[in-house]
């Protein structure tokens, strides 16, 4: 049986992963940061507790800045694959904690490749780096390809870009089996609550049912090539089955702006937006309301036509922002077969419908009197 | 008003040299190393300027110790040349080799975002970020390859730079300076422990000289002028990146020819070549083109390489003539 190592598997690509590979018959091995509040909740329909037989999902405790703790999971582990996909993964607060988010996902990446080599296991062990596409930040080419170079944009990305080029140095200088994956953005229901596109599905579902007035965001114009994390963990895997290690763009080659975003979640409620003002100003405002038979919402929805429920917040601009990311899949397509399967639609879809089940289960827990659990940024 | 310059890594050979261009252009000059009680600042004393210098213990990775430097240097400019500066070291050392260039940049930056200082900030780039050009002369827009921990730490850095000046105005330069030698250059650089066996073998002193992978091209030049091309990068209206290299390339083994000619001896008598020297990676040949700086900074490289190997192994045999 193949034992992956995962880090940073409470995260969104982490509890993907964690299925697929129980799915394909791994021993899968997860590390999480010990933290005063539970953080496994996107994993927790995989947990297998100690006394259980034959388990083969185990969680230990780790953190990327301590280098002991690294080594000696893997030297209890002996992994034949290790997922690097812990980090501070958040652009705008890598403003805010530059250092942190260096230590964390530059150093990070490192100590995990160092500790491959002290424990000898760097002929046997393969290492898949989560990159990602704001290495391109001010693009330089359109669409994005492994071959276009990177100028990144943020604390983050410059923390990524190191990362990015260790891994190239460790597989060239020491004949590592390590690689990049150039993840562009993934979104899914799991997306964390303070991203953009998770924070729209649930913002607009809480307005939808009452919960909340509006919905403030920053730069509405950045566009982005979204896909669902379920298949680029696929993706993930893929990389590291091959004869020689590479790296690869993975991404849907299609583009879309935030306000596009909002208008198919606005859309998937009924609710069709209309914009008015620009930059700062602008609003968007609900232009008409279509009653939904064919969904499972079951609930009357709070907004009517005049209603204004977003407004642009410039607390949410970044101190440089990465106006358009667009990638181009084909060497993954063509190499490994790779295409992404679920679509910009169903993605939305997937995550209103899941916004809106939560929305409604605290929308019911607060009509019934109980306390409901208002996470705010 | 005399202006004041901070030097961090003011003990090695940049800052050395670039104190002294600094003193002689009237700055008030305050050198930081990590330790400054301990250190002997050999350099600046051999450049005849210690008591010149103000000294001052800095640890670029201990964001206490930046801010304070700057509080109580209260510099006009401010130059970053700390950080382990050795190519092969960074394969025995990349997490320290990573700590103080990529975070000790990220402290300096941090620390005078903090300050809202007007402060003008040069940041020692490295032609190391380049890696193998494929033959092409590498500019302000070639896209970075490295090659080491040491490259790719610099890399991150470079960008670090590139951002704070484009997210919060600062101004910010990163000068990405090509292999730059004199005889200041500690001998674990392969330049100055080719001029010291060489004249060692000459005296008797030694009898062969080990060396790795001599194909290797470089761009060598010398390293008291490439220091004015940083002061005048700070002295632009705009800040910007700039290549600062001769635009000349030789191998490692012209290099090693050049040396033994001007001692009179064939260096194939001499050298070993030795796989212990060779690096995990290494960049095979380093081809520059200046001519932004010429441009824009009026800025050009007076000496060759072989006039700088000259130069390095006259000083040699001054310094160890007795």
């Amino acid at each position: 049986m193949k034992k992956a190592l995962i880090t940073g598997v409470t995260g969104q690509d982490g509890a993907y992963l964690a299925e697929l590979l129980l799915e394909k018959g791994y021993e899968v091995h997860g590390i999480k940061r010990r933290t005063s509040l539970f953080n496994t909740d996107r994993i927790d329909h995989l947990y297998q507790g100690p006394h259980e037989q034959g388990r083969r999902f185990i969680l230990h405790h780790g953190d990327m800045t301590d280098s002991s703790s690294l080594i000696h999971i893997l030297q209890k582990v002996m992994p034949d694959e290790v997922y690097n996909l812990a980090a501070q993964s958040h652009v705008a607060v890598s403003f805010e904690e530059p250092e942190y988010t260096a230590n964390s996902d530059a150093l990070g990446a490192l100590r995990i490749l160092e500790a491959i080599r002290t424990i000898g296991l760097a002929e046997k062990t393969r290492y898949y780096q989560a990159s990602t596409s704001e290495l391109y930040g001010k693009v330089r080419e359109v669409p994005q390809t492994e071959k276009t170079p990177f100028y990144p944009r943020s604390p983050y990305a410059a923390a990524k870009l190191y990362a990015y080029w260790i891994t190239v140095n460790y597989r060239e200088a020491y004949g590592m089996y390590a690689c990049n994956g150039i993840l562009f953005n993934h979104e899914s229901p799991l997306r964390g609550e303070t991203f953009v596109t998770r924070k729209i599905t649930r913002a607009l579902s809480r307005i939808a049912l009452g919960l909340k007035e509006r919905l403030y965001l920053g730069n509405l114009d950045a566009k982005r090539d979204w896909g669902h994390a379920r298949d680029y963990v696929e993706m993930q895997w893929l990389m590291l089955q091959q004869d020689a290690p590479e790296d690869f763009v993975i991404a849907t080659g299609k583009q879309y702006s935030v306000r596009d975003f909002v208008n198919s979640a606005a859309a998937e409620l009924g609710i069709t937006m209309k914009w008015r003002g620009t930059g700062v100003e602008e609003r968007g405002i609900v232009d008409h309301v279509k009653k939904l038979d064919d969904k499972q919402y079951d609930a009357t929805l709070h907004v009517q036509p005049g209603d204004v429920i977003v407004e642009v917040d410039p607390h949410y601009f970044r101190p440089t922002e990465v106006e358009t990311l667009l990638g181009d899949p084909a060497k993954a397509r063509e190499e490994l077969g790779w295409t992404p399967k679920i679509s910009f639609e169903e993605l939305v879809s997937e995550m209103v419908q899941h916004d809106m089940e939560e929305t409604r289960r605290d929308s019911m827990c607060q009509d019934e009197g109980f306390r409901v659990n208002t996470y705010n940024e | 008003m005399n202006k004041t310059a901070l030097i961090l890594g003011v003990s090695g050979q940049d800052g050395a040299y670039l104190a002294r261009l600094l003193l002689e252009k009237g700055y008030r000059v305050v050198g930081a190393s990590r330790d400054a009680s301990m250190s002997s600042f050999g350099n600046l004393v051999k450049l005849g300027i210690r008591d010149k210098v103000e000294t001052e213990s800095v640890s670029s990775t201990d964001f206490r110790s930046v801010l304070q430097v700057l509080k109580k240097a209260e510099p006009d400019e401010v130059y970053n040349l700390a950080g382990q500066s050795s190519v092969g070291l960074s394969f025995d050392q990349p997490m320290e080799t990573y700590e103080s260039i990529s975070v000790g940049t990220l402290n300096l930056l941090e620390a005078i975002r903090m300050l809202e200082m007007k402060v003008r900030f040069y940041n020692a780039g490295s032609s190391e970020c380049f890696g193998n050009t494929d033959g092409q002369r590498a500019t302000e827009s070639t896209p970075f390859r490295p090659r080491s921990p040491y490259a790719v730490a610099k890399a991150a850095a470079f960008w670090q730079v590139a951002n704070y000046r484009e997210a919060y105005g600062i101004f910010a330069c990163s000068g990405l300076l090509f292999n730059h030698e004199s005889p200041l250059r500690p001998p674990r650089f392969v330049t100055q422990k080719i001029v010291r066996e060489a004249c060692d073998i000459k005296r008797g002193k030694q009898s062969v000289m080990n060396l790795g992978d001599i194909s290797v091209k470089r761009d060598w030049g010398w390293a008291p002028e490439y220091v004015e091309a940083m002061w005048l990068m700070l002295q632009q209206e705009k800040a910007d990146d700039y290549i600062i290299a001769t635009g000349h390339t030789y191998s490692l083994e012209d290099m090693v020819d050049t040396v033994f000619s001007s001692l009179d001896m064939n260096w194939r008598d001499y050298v070993v070549l030795n796989p212990a020297f060779l690096r995990p990676t290494d960049i095979k040949s380093s081809l520059a083109d200046p001519g932004k700086a010429e441009r824009e900074l009026g800025w050009k490289a007076q000496h060759s390489m072989k006039e700088v190997a000259a130069m390095m192994v006259k000083k040699y045999i001054e310094e160890t003539a007795n």
